[in-house]
């Protein structure tokens, strides 16, 4: 069991002896039962951290945000940030120190486990309450949770609400850390991973084709799937262009025909091309958070997108990315025995 | 004068209607506007919807629109062809009133000092079958906050009333009376005690708690004192930037113009509307690389403060209608209410 006196403790010192500019963590808000990110800069204000299933985010985001903020200032403060993260979330911060996005000096990780749980999928928990609304979610034994609505308490099974991504969790508990909170479990008895994804690999590829046009046809280009992944910090976007260097010899005809890679028209051939190039610079990087399948307005399945290049990675080059923040990433590493099946 | 129509009845009134009629279906998890088909029975189109994903103001400005079509052979000057669309009537069944209220709004925009004919050709096929909310759907409604109600009638056509086994049905507007008389025999006249029961709902579901930043008409004084304020930065941190809470409003209506080319000999494609909204990095970049909404503070300042004092000062009312969606959809918990509360009690 974790906490949360022991994390607001470690916040609270880590604030006090200023070691950290910030925390990043999670705290109460007010536009539902989930919690929302929480940026801690103030050690009288780490009693405002809470720590339960509701804590959704990734905040591995928020690392990088801070990063692209710091090279517009003029006299950074350049203190490391420490940041609650789960396992996944902790994969996600190996994945960029790989990628030399910041160094381990900069990030001081205060690891919690998610012991046999994991995260509320809110969709499921609504469907499960049937009509009531959730307030309060907290752990409840090794497979329940404790749901708390107006019309009193209900147990849920875990199983039935846990996030799709926690029921096949690889990593729940943090694969790096400074500091850890709760314990180790190694059968959490939930489906082995890619178990959905086998699923949807079992169906025939005029199935799948009719799947995925369903739902690219749906996707309103929100971009919040891109906006919400740690992994998407491109400053330039292939579906918005900003980096258009205009200097006063650029004609009018070279602003207006700048390479448009993808059009703005939420039509069902350019939203498959925006999720197919992102699942692309995804593959090897992408570490199962599932944030952009949460946060999905209209419930596109993105995550079997990215599960499958996951998986891809892992069959052809034994490669599972942010175990290991020393080891190179996927496209920056090479060995002999790569099979390289594609190269003949 | 009100009538009655039996659930049961409410797919053979759809039938009955000559117009694609569209009602709230739960489809890949997600309520949605679906076509009804043709000769759907109650089964069809049964109104047990919260509120949609999606708002219904894609009917009259659909996320695109194809202004023109264009072609050039080489050596000749472009020739232009006008695509004005030119609908069939649309039924839209199932409304909340808040969505209802997001009509006239939206009508505010696209009329007037700018007649926008390509929106104005779909509004005037659209017609709104509204159904009142007996309890509010979401716990983050607030459409009492902003001067609407959920038995509203603004900007509906019909409006129906959840009496259990029947609907209560008021026509609001001629366009709504045709659409009545189109069901013929379906609908009963509406005896006194129905009336009576139709009025007892509207009022309980005036007493349902929902949320609330306090007296609206301090909004927009308070957004304009608060305007530099360093709170933006700050309830803005957590934001990701992205489009959900505008694409999901039913009242942001900002678009983007740009050509899309489909063939290069002779060069012809065709100008496109698509949605846009003040979120994305891109919305207000200059072509100089200077970009002065440049910080998530400045543009989540725009989202409410277009809502709350700018919308108010153009058209003298405030442009949300509390359907509460941009609250309940952000990945983040950003929350305008709890926005305009700061910004009223700072
Ligand atoms: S979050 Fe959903 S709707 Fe938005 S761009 Fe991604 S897939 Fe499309
Ligand atoms: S905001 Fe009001 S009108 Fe809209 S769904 Fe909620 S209760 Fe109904
Ligand atoms: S601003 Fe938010 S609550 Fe208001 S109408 Fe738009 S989506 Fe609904
Ligand atoms: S407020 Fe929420 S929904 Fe809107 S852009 Fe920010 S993160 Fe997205």
């Amino acid at each position: 069991m974790v906490d949360i006196v022991n994390i607001r403790a470690h916040a609270k010192d880590l604030l006090e002896k200023g070691t950290v500019k910030m925390v990043l963590g999670y705290q109460r808000g007010t536009a539902g039962v989930l919690a929302e990110p929480a940026f801690i800069t103030d050690a009288g204000q780490a009693d405002h951290l809470v720590w339960d299933p509701t804590c959704v985010q990734n905040l591995a985001l928020y690392l990088v945000n801070e990063k692209k903020a710091q090279s517009h200032q003029r006299d950074p403060d350049t203190r490391p940030i420490a940041i609650i993260a789960k396992g996944c979330d902790s994969r996600a911060v190996a994945v960029l120190l790989q990628e030399r996005h910041f160094e381990r000096k900069d990030v001081h990780v205060i690891g919690v486990s998610c012991g046999t749980l994991g995260v509320v999928d809110k969709n499921k928990l609504s469907k499960a309450l049937n009509g009531r609304v959730a307030t309060k979610v907290e752990p409840h034994g090794t497979d329940s949770f404790k749901v708390t609505t107006a019309e009193g308490f209900v147990d849920v099974a875990a199983a039935d609400v846990l996030a799709d991504r926690c029921l096949e969790c690889a990593c729940a508990y943090p694969a790096m850390h400074d500091v850890v909170f709760g314990e180790k479990h190694e059968d959490r008895g939930y489906p082995a991973r890619f178990t959905a994804l086998g699923q949807l690999e079992a169906k025939s590829e005029d199935e799948r084709w009719a799947y995925w046009e369903g739902h690219f046809n749906r996707c309103l280009r929100c971009y919040a799937c891109r906006s919400v992944c740690p992994m998407c910090y491109c400053p330039e976007c292939v579906v918005d262009s900003i980096e258009l260097m205009v200097d006063p010899t650029t004609s009018a005809d070279e602003k207006a025909n700048r390479i448009k890679w993808i059009e703005r028209s939420a039509v069902a051939s350019e939203n498959s091309m925006y999720h197919l190039v992102r699942a692309i610079h995804l593959a090897g990087r992408c570490i199962d958070c599932a944030e952009c399948e949460r946060v999905c307005p209209v419930d596109i399945p993105i995550r079997m997108l990215n599960n499958k290049l996951e998986k891809e990675a892992k069959d052809m080059f034994g490669y599972e990315p942010g175990l290991d923040p020393e080891l190179p990433s996927l496209v920056a590493s090479f060995r002999d025995d790569d099979p390289n099946s594609f190269i003949r | 004068m009100s009538s009655i129509l039996k659930k049961t009845d409410l797919g053979a009134w759809a039938a009955a209607l000559e117009a694609e009629v569209f009602a709230p279906a739960l489809a890949d998890g997600v309520w949605a506007y679906q076509p009804v088909a043709p000769g759907a029975n109650d089964g069809g189109v049964a109104l047990t919807h919260p509120n949609t994903a999606r708002p219904p103001k894609n009917f009259a400005f659909p996320q695109r629109e194809v202004l023109y079509t264009f072609e050039q052979l080489k050596g000749q000057a472009p020739k232009l062809t006008e695509t004005l669309p030119n609908p069939a009537p649309v039924v839209v069944m199932g409304v909340r009133p808040c969505d209802g209220r997001g009509a006239p709004r939206n009508d505010m925009v696209f009329t007037g000092a700018f007649d926008d004919p390509y929106y104005q050709s779909r509004r005037a096929k659209t017609a709104y079958v509204g159904l009142a909310c007996n309890t509010p759907p979401s716990p983050n409604c607030f459409c009492k906050a902003v001067g609407g109600s959920p038995s509203s009638k603004e900007g509906l056509d019909v409006q129906l009333t959840d009496l259990g086994d029947r609907y209560h049905v008021v026509a609001v507007t001629p366009r709504g009376e045709e659409l009545i008389e189109a069901g013929g025999k379906l609908f009963a006249e509406a005896g006194a005690a129905d009336e009576k029961e139709s009025q007892r709902l509207h009022s309980e579901a005036a007493k349902c708690e929902q949320r609330t930043f306090g007296d609206l008409a301090a909004a927009a004084p308070a957004l304009k004192k608060n305007f530099d304020s360093e709170m933006w930065q700050s309830l803005a941190k957590a934001c990701i930037g992205c489009g959900i809470c505008t694409f999901l409003c039913p009242t942001c209506h900002c678009f983007d113009i740009s050509d899309e080319v489909t063939g290069q000999s002779p060069m012809r494609g065709e100008r496109v509307r698509t949605w846009d909204n003040c979120q994305f990095p891109d919305f207000t970049m200059h072509s100089s690389g200077h970009n002065p909404r440049e910080t998530l503070g400045a543009r989540l300042r725009q989202r409410v403060n277009h809502k709350f004092l700018y919308f108010v000062e153009n058209n003298g009312t405030q442009q949300c209608t509390g359907c509460g969606r941009c609250i309940s959809f952000c990945p983040v918990g950003i929350d305008i209410v709890a926005v305009l509360d700061r910004m009223i009690q700072a």
